[in-house]
Formats: structure tokens, sequence, C-alpha cells
């Protein structure tokens, strides 16, 4: 399935977080959104997922959904947002509870999904015994159980410490090198987008406008190879250099904030 | 032989700084104060250092609690008494309950009710009594109206106030998986406002206890706060007490009970 | 603690100056001695509020300071705990509770129940009277509003009980502690009768909200109310009680001489100093002279008790049990400092 952004505008009040976005995500690639702080980039996911109107211009959908699917566009949270009076079990049945579904697929999806993002040992923990990682791994696990046709990923790793998010990007990799949903990744960290992403839109802050949408050429399976990292490292640099004056704006700001706060 | 860096002054122990400000369970210390003080108290009545007229010594109370206790009427007392508890609170929360949701639910009923809660609730119950008395009798309806009356307007705002705490991640995320209303308000919100709410049910239950002396201004013959009403005009300290001591045992063992009830449904904090 | 300690002082000065005559002169010449009174605002502490106006305390070298309290109950609390020297009030079970304690002593008459001077009412709703209760022979089986148990209308409601010869425990006392809710409980015909202050009969009675069945003083007279003090004032202060009775006993001469008197028909007949007794009760009560002459309690003229109806109230509160069985009427009352108390038993 596709999404297709056409022209979206967006405002808070007098402020201008988004304007005249125009991009497409293709069926069965990563597409990173990628800016500093106040980018308007969480907002541009929201917008896609059908949780928040924009101002003006409109969201488009093409394709069939995958079979079985329940939700098609399905997030996964910075914030892992899983319910705490729920175990990892419970956290996953939710988003199937609602759906006519058999008890014994209900169980099946929920065991798949366990199993897959590793967690199978965990179904009956509460989140607050979990560490973060484990955590994420629930909101990528109740996501998958859905069947998803896109997922929608704000900022998925940006809660956790270094080598874990090295170790669930892998695991999530792996995952989704087998299905190759269509996926939309916002974050802010260049890394994580060349690691993961098959195209990089570049955001630029307040306004948010699209600077530049850049693919790499490089399948995800062999980017860690020898041979793959010249290519990386050349365009880490590219990108780097567009987002880096506004980063420093952005740090800038956010320091001047704090003095007068 | 302390170990020596060449040439700089002998090494010594770091001092250590950290410790205290960190509640650590102390079992027993709550028990053997309030021995401490009974026994002090005992002493300072038995020593003459205060007048039993003015405080009547433990023994004396106690004497007085099986004074009541052998001529049959404290069961009567207590029973009659749990019975306004219960029924009041339960009527004040269940309608608390209702009216806390749909304030915390729909935008509507919050404009509507919080003024209205907010004008409502500081209003002393004991002044309504006569009011009390005028619309619904000196029956029972009446004394349980009273405590119903001073438990409804906490849980209100425990109940929106809880329903707010709930994290607007949460909501957005049943959202986005498509849940229905009924849904979210079913599994999410409610769950989260739990917390808040049972909070609110240990203030109510001490309301409940406080207002039953005033409930029990109407008119009544038995319970423990007509009890207390009696003793007071009688001049009577040690019964006075007597039933002090009975409330406060209410308190505690509905104060156990609720703090079962938060281990058990609560249990995954 | 201050105060106490004040209280300690004066005793100590006084009791020297007992001690030897002539400086007591002095110390009454040079400043008068502070004494606090607990009263209530009402006409039956009215001697109190004449004998302070008339200045007869500061004649007596008293320099007294008035301790107004809300409910009849704080103030043998207030004389109990030294925050009041002198106390006047009615006789409840809980101020012989205090007093057989050993914390109060009475010394003289305050009001009394007395024919023809109509103070509290017996009064039905108005569906208890087409309902058969037309007169107080009625009461048994019926409910009956009071302020508390223990309180004089209870005690009223014993005598009137013993005088038609019914068993007190046919009636059924609905204790609600305050007047508002009394006539909230009498208004809605949840009682069908209640022991009503002369204002509130009046009242419910312009309502039309029931009847006045009786008065509580034509019925059953006794002594309603009376002066105490604490017994360390009087082993300690005598002579200062002394002088408090003397200038209370003028205060209670003029109120009875001014409100008291009754002609062979039992028609009021005011006194010469009528007018102005009026004036200061107005003044001390805040309420327009009409409202106080509404009542006006009778008060012994030379402020003596019936001791036996005292000793009789002790037994009644014991036989009830709103008493204790250590309570004794003897050592309550203190005969010495008024001369011709009534029915003194032997």
């Amino acid at each position: 399935m596709e999404l297709i952004v056409e022209g979206v505008s967006h405002r808070y009040g007098d402020v201008t977080a988004l304007d005249g976005i125009d991009i497409a995500a293709r069926a069965g690639e990563i597409l990173a959104l990628i800016g500093p702080s106040g980018c308007g980039k969480s907002t541009l996911l929201g917008i896609m997922g059908g949780i928040l109107a924009p101002s003006a211009g409109r969201v488009m959908l093409a394709g069939e959904a995958r079979a079985g699917t329940l939700n098609p566009l399905t997030y996964v949270f910075q914030d892992f947002a899983l319910l705490p009076w729920r175990t990892v079990e419970g956290n996953v049945a939710l988003a199937l509870e609602h759906h006519r579904l058999d008890p014994g697929e209900r169980a099946a999806r929920i065991d798949d999904v366990l199993a897959r993002t590793g967690l199978g040992d965990f179904r009956a923990a509460f989140p607050k015994q979990l560490s973060g990682g484990m955590r994420q791994r629930v909101g990528i696990a109740r996501a998958l159980a859905v069947k998803p046709s896109i997922l929608l990923m704000d900022e998925p790793l940006s809660a956790l410490d270094a080598q874990t998010r090295e170790l669930l990007m892998e695991d999530f990799l792996a995952l989704w090198l087998r299905e190759r949903i269509t996926a939309v990744w916002v974050t802010h960290n260049l890394a994580e987008a060349l690691r993961v992403a098959d195209r990089v839109a570049v955001l630029s802050r307040r306004p948010g406008r699209l600077r530049d949408v850049v693919a790499i050429g490089v399948p995800q399976s062999e980017r860690g190879h020898d041979a793959a990292q010249r290519d990386l490292a050349a365009l880490h640099d590219r990108l780097w250099a567009l987002i880096k004056a506004e980063a420093q704006v952005a740090e800038r700001e956010v320091a001047d904030h704090g003095a007068a706060g | 032989m302390a170990p020596q860096a060449e040439g700089h002054a002998p090494a010594r122990p770091l001092p250590f700084r950290g410790g205290g400000y960190l509640p650590t369970p102390r079992h027993g210390a709550a028990l053997v104060a309030f021995v401490a003080i009974i026994a002090i108290w005992e002493l300072a009545v038995r020593q003459r250092w205060v007048t039993p007229l003015f405080l009547p010594a433990p023994s004396s109370v106690l004497a007085a609690l099986r004074e009541v206790a052998e001529a049959g009427t404290l069961w009567r007392h207590v029973s009659e008494s749990l019975l306004r508890i219960a029924a009041g609170w339960t009527v004040g929360t269940l309608a608390g309950l209702a009216v806390g949701f749909s304030m915390g639910l729909f935008s509507l009923a919050r404009a509507v009710g919080l003024p209205i809660v907010s004008a409502l609730f500081p209003i002393p119950k004991i002044a309504l009594l006569p009011l009390l008395i005028l619309w619904l009798g000196i029956g029972e309806v009446s004394k349980i109206a009273t405590i119903a009356l001073g438990v409804f307007f906490p849980t209100v705002i425990a109940v929106y106030s809880g329903i707010d705490g709930v994290p607007r991640s949460l909501i957005r995320m049943g959202q986005s998986f498509n849940l229905p209303w009924r849904d979210i308000v079913r599994k999410i919100v409610l769950p989260g406002a739990l917390p808040g709410i049972l909070a609110g049910f240990r203030i109510t239950a001490s309301i409940a206890l406080i207002l039953l002396v005033s409930a029990e201004m109407i008119g009544a013959e038995y319970g423990i706060g007509a009890f207390i009403l009696a003793a007071g005009n009688l001049m009577l300290t040690d019964q006075l007490l007597a039933g002090v001591v009975c409330l406060s045992a209410l308190g505690l063992a509905i104060g156990a009970i609720l703090s079962r009830l938060e281990r058990w449904l609560l249990r995954w904090r | 603690m201050i105060r106490s300690l004040f209280a300690a002082l004066f005793a100590a000065v006084v009791v020297t100056a007992a001690a030897q005559a002539e400086p007591l002169q002095l110390a009454q010449a040079a400043a008068p001695t502070p004494v606090s009174i607990g009263v209530l605002r009402l006409s039956s502490s009215g001697p109190i509020f004449i004998a302070d106006a008339r200045g007869y305390f500061r004649e007596e070298g008293l320099a007294p300071e008035l301790k107004f309290f809300t409910a009849a109950q704080q103030v043998p609390v207030a004389v109990t705990s030294g925050d009041a020297d002198f106390g006047v009030t009615g006789l409840t079970a809980g101020f012989f509770n205090l007093a057989g304690r050993g914390a109060l002593r009475i010394i003289a008459s305050q009001s009394r129940e007395e024919p023809g001077f109509q103070l509290v009412a017996y009064m039905v709703t108005n569906q208890a009277y087409a309902g058969g209760l037309t007169s107080l022979r009625d009461l048994p089986g019926r409910r009956i509003g009071m302020t508390t148990v223990g309180s004089t209308f209870h005690y009223s409601l014993g005598l009137l009980a013993r005088k038609y010869s019914f068993d007190l425990s046919r009636v059924t006392m609905v204790p609600l502690q305050q007047l508002p809710n009394m006539a909230a409980a009498f208004k809605g015909g949840q009682v069908d009768a209640i022991l009503a202050p002369v204002t509130l009969a009046r009242q419910l009675e312009a309502e039309s909200a029931g009847r006045i069945i009786g008065w509580v003083g034509d019925e059953t007279p006794w002594q309603l109310g009376a002066l105490f003090t604490s017994p360390r004032m009087i082993e300690q202060r005598r002579p200062v009680v002394e002088r408090f009775v003397r200038a209370y006993l003028r205060g209670a001469a003029d109120y009875n001489r001014a409100f008291n008197q009754r002609d062979a028909a039992g028609r009021e007949v005011r006194g010469d100093n009528y007018a102005d007794m009026i004036a200061i009760l107005a003044r001390v009560l805040q309420q327009p002279a009409e409202r106080v002459a509404e009542g006006l309690p009778f008060v012994d003229a030379q402020g003596r008790l019936n001791v036996q109806d005292i000793y009789d109230q002790v037994t009644f509160w014991q036989a009830n049990g709103q008493a204790g069985r250590d309570v004794d009427a003897r050592a309550i009352v203190d005969l010495s400092f008024v001369q011709g108390h009534f029915n003194v038993p032997r």
C-alpha cells in the first residue's frame, strides 16, 4: 500500500508547522522523515495516520491492503503507549479485542507476534517490570498483531539508550525484511535513518518544508558491508550539511528558552 | 600501614554524606509509639498530673467501653452506625462516580458541573441539617443523605481529576487502533483513573466517619455518633472517649480494607 | 496558663488580705478585684446583667467580666476549667455529672419554672392535635422532639410523667440537638410534639404550624437554674464569693421587682423600675424590648433555692441512668451564702 501526501500544510494558531508538503511512501519501502526538533515531523506523521486533520491539503491511500489487515495504518510510539495495568499479552490483545476474530485466531496472532519479537517468556509480565527496549518490543508486537499495511514509526528508538537502539534496530530490520511492510520512520537521528530507510526526506524547521529527498541505493541487508560504508559516509555528509545549520539554530533556541525560563 | 601516594599527604577514608531521606519500613515502631502514648497518658492521670475530669485515664475509657459492651448496647450502636455509613457511602459514591465520569468525559458536563460542585462542596453539611429534616424527615433517609452528601463531592472531584490524569498518549493510542469509544472508556480511561478514584475513596471513607456524628444528631437513639453526642451532653468524658475509640477503630478497619483493595486492584504498579 | 498564674496570684493576695482585715479595705479601695462570669444571652441571666449595669459589683469592689457562651453546656465547663469564676445557667444531667466530681458548687438560685410564667411550651403539631393529642395526658405513645437527653426539657417531661402518672419510657424522646432541627422536624410532622422555648413556640404558633397545649411552669414548677462557682473559689476566695453573691442578690431583687410581680388574678404588675430594667436587658440581649418582655422567667428576689427539688433532680437522673451513682446532691449545694432556702432536706 502507498501513502501519498498532497500539499499538506498545518498551523497551530499563528505558527505554521508544516507548509506545502508533497511526498509519498511507496509500497514496500521505509521512508525516513528527518529534521531538527520543531520541524513538524511528528505532526506530519499524525496527519499521515489520520489522527490529526491538516489545515490544508490531503492524504491519499493507493493499492490494496494486505490480507488479514485489521488496522491498515498502525503506529509505533516513542513513549511506547503501553497500558501499565495490562500484561505484555494483554497489551497486544488490546489491539485485537474489538475485532471479530475467533478465539483461536486471536491466540495464534498473539503467540506469533510475541515469538517474533522475542517476548514469548514475558507474556505475563507488566510493563513496569520490563526494560525500555523490551517495552518497545511490546509496542512493535502490538503493531504487528493487526497485520498493518503501513507502519507509522514515531521516533520509536528515541527513548532508548544507544546499545538497546542498536539491538532493536537489527531485530526490526530482520522482521521487516521478511514482510517489507510500507513504513514511515520519523527520527532526528541521521545514523538511524541511514540504517533503516530506503529514502530519507529532510524537513526544514518552522515552517516545516521538504528540503530534499535522498534515496539510499544500498539495500538494508548490505549496509553493514565494507563496500557500502563509503557510499553511506558520503550520503551522511551530504545530509548532515543540509541539517547542520538548522540543528544549530534549534539547539540555541532551546538553550535561550532554558535561560529565559 | 596506610597506603600513601608518593610525595603527598597520607590518604584518608572519604566521609560518607548520603543516607537518610529515604522512607524505610520500621515495623512495630507505630505500635511501640502507640503503647508508649497510652502508658504515659495512664501514668499522667494516675499521678494526678491531669485531672481525670478533663482527661479520663485509658483504663477508665476501657472500663466505660466494657460497661457498654456488657449492657449489650455496644453492638447495636456499632451496627446501626455501620449500616448508615455503608448506605450513605455507597449512595454518595455511586452518584459521585456517575457525575465525576460525565464531567471527566464530556466537556458540556464539565462546564456545567464544575462551578456547581465548587459552589456546593464547601457548604458544611451540618448547616443543612434542618433542611434535610424538612425534606427527608428524621428517619434513616436524612441520616444516610447527610453522609451521602459529604461523600458525593469529593468523589466527583477525585473521579474527574483521575480521568484528567490519564495520559493523552494512551487515549491517542486507542484511537490509532480504532478502538470504539466505549472500549477506550472501559479499557483505558477507567483503569487509568482508578488510582485517583481509590485515593478518593480513602478520603471519603474518613469523611463518612466524620459526618456520622452530624448525621446522628438527627434524632438517633442508637449509633456511635449518637452515643458520643449523648456522652458529651451528659459530660461523661470517659464514655465520650470510649465512643471516640470505637470511631477510630472503625476508621482503622476501613483503612485496612481499602489498603487491601488497593493492593489487589493496583497490583500492576 | 498566664490566666491561671494571675488567678493564683490573686488568690494569694486575697488569702493574705483575708488574714489581715485592714489591708483588705485598702486593696478594695485601690483596685477592684476582677471576677469573670460565664453567662448565656438569655433573660434568665437578667440579675447578672442588672447588677453589672447598675454597678452593684463595682460597689462590692469587684470588676466583673461577662463571658458569653452560646450553649448551656459550655458554662459549667468554663467554670470547671477555671475560664470563668462564676456561672449561671440551667441545671442539666451534664451539670450534675461535672458537679458530682467535685468541680462545681451551687450557691444561689437563678430562674425557676413557676405557674403563670410562660417560658417553655408543650407544642403539638396540627396533625397530632387532630389525631387526638389534645392534652398532656395523651403524650404516652407519642414522639416528642427535644434538644438532648439529659436536658432541662427532658427533666420537665420527667416531672410531667410523674404528675400524670404515666411511664416516661412510653413517650419516644427524639433528641435533635438544636432548636432549628426541632423546628424543622416539627414542621415536617416528624414528631408529634416538642418542648419549645417561648420565642420558638410563638413563632410556630404564628405560622399556624401547631398548637400550644400547656406550659412547663404551669404544669410542673421546678428549680430550673442556679448560680454556681468552683469549690476552689469558695475555699480560697470566700470573701470574693460573698461579695459577689451580695451584688447578685441586689440584681435579682431589682429583676424580681420589675418583672415578676403578679396581682391576685395572676396578671402581670410591672414594677416601678420596669423601664430601666427592660432597657438593660434589651441592650445586653441585643433584642427589642417587646421581644424581651415576651419571655421573662421568674427569679427569686433573694436568690433562694428549692433545695429538695435539686436533690430530686439528682435522683431522677440517677434513676434514668443519665447521672453517675456517685453524684452526691449534698456535696453539690453550698447553702451558706444565701439565707432562707426553701425545702431544705434534713
